[in-house]
């Protein structure tokens, strides 16, 4: 299922994706505007938070040790996520309303690649909570959530 | 140039040679695949070293071949770029010392003669060792005082024969819920002992001591304070340091050495000449380097005319476990103790080192205890499910996480016993698969054998014992022959006997008459413990032998 279909690499998420409801209608979407609304659903206390979530995503998508077929996978989930919505509901899961979307996320959980990108996203948000300011999207917020008592030496640069 | 000495790898098998030859007045060189990081260059990025793997090699660019063996001999065959199955540990001056945890146990006399003391074990081939632990001994207490080994000396039954009384530097400072741990041991009947770390507790050696930052394993050490060997040993000599060079052949005669090849960073190919070369890559490196220089006098590879080079490699047998407290459980002053963060809980139990079952005596183990590692990623993201499996998100997983992180702390424990030397466990190259160097990569064929999981589950249920006594909740633990990346040995085992290992006693090759090998390769049986001191004082035993020969 992961490798079912491959996407365009080039300028992924400003990209424009078309979603065919198999009956010849289309639908367009972005993946920016996919990723970002997905992100706010699955856990809207990072945005509480004051994290940067869209920026991490973007140092995700171009890291160096991101393996291609991990950025791959987020790519292929975007597409693959807007299909189920237009299946169960008619239309893009970013035109959907927040308990519609939480059917979607619902429906594709039961699924293999659905729980993997689920997984994904969520550990990628995660990472962008708690990841040191020297990444430029938390100044510690998370670790302030969680009482967390930072390592020290912090970093002097990301490493990207 | 001809150097005295050539060293490949500069982690603890290849370090006390440079420190103890280059301070002999010796012209050493060591080539280092990785690169050279010093103190200032670490942090506890968690990011970079524990997600994105900073100091190991990106495997799109070098990878392993894994050939999993199960019982019944069928082969499932990975190639651990597609599957991110990894055996690199840390590729950087120092070598995977620089990130070790430092849980420092020597090995007992019995271990220096398994077959003898234990008997034959069907499958698996067991052997004494060349030499005995009182020939060792003199050089584990060299690393106390040279690489810095900080505990507390505690009789028990299995502590090993000591030629100084106590350790010679201080025990770290530790978290008071050892004293609970230390409680429920004595109420079981368990002798409990403060872990031996090679990490200083205070100033010493021109290093600073301790800073108790919270990390500690899989991180370098940003003090000094860790024995790692570019800390404790490369940084004090003059050995001419060489990194980013990633040596793929090695050249010789019928006899002897010549030269080593390596590529630098940019791909292009040197050569170094030597009197004598040290091979120190870590166990599947050094056998795969030696499978890769076959030669005309040498069509096996280089020391492999018996087809030893490769054979019996083994890792650490065990697993890990862990038992959780709550706050639910504690009153507010032992909440307190149990998250204090910073203090070490180093504790370890040694009770069934050796132990009797159906009125025959088995080879036991280790079990080390210590508190999860402070990494958040690992303690938020196991929180993604619920108690079906399924994965939640939004508030549930909100509540989920903070109740897990804020209110409660868990205790694990791993076991080391031995991983038996088999005839399916070894190393070799694959005919296809190359590097991003254009050089065959490695082989890792992989066995455990049944043996190793009896005598696990056996330590594994007397640290469940401890973890119930203390109250932890959600106790659960995997025993398995998963092999620990960070745990290997064995593939170019020494022995008296040419025709069945590859080094004699001093961990020279029995073929060539300027070649050793001090890395854990020379380990014909690992014991019950992790292996780096064995590795430093071994190390700094050969280095004995060299500086008499170039004398």
């Amino acid at each position: 299922m992961f490798s079912r279909r491959k996407f365009l690499k080039a300028g992924f998420l400003g990209s424009i994706i078309f979603i065919s409801n198999g009956c010849g209608a289309f639908s367009a979407t972005t993946p920016k505007e996919t990723l970002t609304l997905l992100q706010e659903d699955l856990f809207p206390h990072a945005n509480t938070m004051g994290i940067n979530t869209k920026k991490y995503m973007q140092i995700i998508l171009k890291h160096s040790r991101v393996s291609d077929e991990d950025k791959e996978f987020i790519k292929n989930g975007v597409k693959w996520l807007n299909e189920d919505a237009v299946l169960l509901f008619d239309t893009t899961y970013v035109k959907l309303p927040y308990t519609k979307r939480q059917e979607v996320l619902k429906n594709i959980s039961k699924t293999k690649w659905g729980k993997g990108f689920i997984r994904d996203n969520l550990t990628y948000i995660m990472e962008a909570s708690f990841c040191d300011p020297v990444y430029g999207v938390a100044n510690g917020q998370g670790w302030e959530w969680l009482d967390f008592k930072v390592g020290l030496p912090q970093p002097k640069e990301a490493y990207l | 140039m001809i150097y005295d000495v050539c060293i490949i790898g500069s982690g603890a098998g290849g370090s006390p040679i440079a420190y103890e030859l280059s301070n002999a007045g010796f012209d050493v060189v060591v080539l280092e695949k990785g690169k050279y990081y010093k103190e200032e260059d670490f942090s506890k990025d968690e990011i970079a070293v524990s997600r994105r793997n900073k100091f190991t090699p990106d495997l799109k660019d070098e990878k392993h071949i894994i050939n999993e063996i199960a019982q019944d001999g069928s082969i499932s065959r990975y190639d651990g770029y597609e599957y991110s199955w990894s055996f690199w540990n840390g590729s950087m001056v120092g070598g995977s010392s620089n990130l070790m945890s430092g849980y420092f146990h020597r090995l007992k006399p019995n271990d220096f003669k398994l077959k003898s003391v234990y008997g034959e074990i069907d499958g698996a081939n067991v052997v004494d060792w060349p030499i005995s632990y009182d020939e060792l001994e003199p050089y584990y207490e060299k690393v106390e005082r040279v690489v810095g080994v900080s505990g507390k000396i505690k009789k028990h039954k299995f502590l090993e024969p000591r030629s100084t009384t106590e350790f010679p530097y201080v025990k770290l400072e530790e978290n008071g819920v050892t004293a609970w741990f230390d409680k429920a041991c004595e109420e079981l009947g368990f002798e409990s002992f403060a872990t031996p770390r090679a990490i200083l507790p205070g100033d010493a050696l021109n290093r600073k001591g301790c800073s108790y930052s919270n990390f500690c394993g899989s991180f370098a050490c940003a003090t000094g304070a860790k024995g790692g060997a570019r800390a404790a040993l490369l940084q004090k000599c003059d050995a001419k340091i060489i990194s980013e060079a990633f040596v793929y052949k090695l050249y010789s005669d019928d006899v002897s050495v010549k030269k080593a090849y390596y590529y630098d960073k940019d791909k292009n190919s040197h050569t170094i000449e030597a009197k004598i070369f040290v091979l120190a890559a870590q166990a599947i490196e050094s056998s795969r380097l030696l499978l890769n220089s076959a030669n005309k006098h040498f069509p096996n590879g280089l020391a492999n005319s018996n087809k030893q080079v490769g054979k019996n490699l083994i890792f650490s047998a065990g697993g890990s476990g862990e038992g959780r407290f709550d706050f639910k459980d504690l009153d507010i002053k032992q909440q307190k103790s149990l998250m204090q963060t910073g203090l070490f809980f180093n504790r370890s139990l040694q009770n069934d080192y050796e132990f009797e079952s159906g009125g025959k005596k088995y080879k036991g183990g280790t079990t080390d205890f210590l508190f999860e590692h402070q990494n958040l990623l690992p303690r938020v993201t196991r929180e993604f499910y619920d108690d079906e499996g399924d994965i939640i998100w939004g508030d549930e997983l909100r509540d989920k996480i903070h109740k897990s992180i804020t209110s409660s702390r868990r205790l694990s424990f791993e076991v080391f016993n031995d991983w038996l030397p088999t005839d399916r466990c070894f190393v070799s190259v694959d005919d296809k698969e190359k590097d991003m160097y254009g050089v065959h990569v490695g082989v890792i064929n992989l066995y455990g054998h049944p043996h190793d999981l009896e005598v696990g589950e056996h330590l594994a249920q007397k640290a469940v014992d401890i973890l119930e006594k203390m109250g932890t909740r959600d106790i659960n633990y995997s025993i398995s022959s998963s092999p620990p990346s960070n745990l290997v040995a064995g593939g170019c085992r020494f022995g008296d006997d040419p025709k069945t290992s590859v080094l004699d006693k001093n961990c020279k090759a029995h073929e060539l008459n300027n070649l050793y090998v001090t890395d854990a390769s020379f380990m014909p049986t690992g014991g019950s413990v992790p292996y780096t001191w064995t590795i430093y004082a071994n190390s700094f035993r050969v280095a004995e032998i060299i500086k008499k020969e170039l004398s």
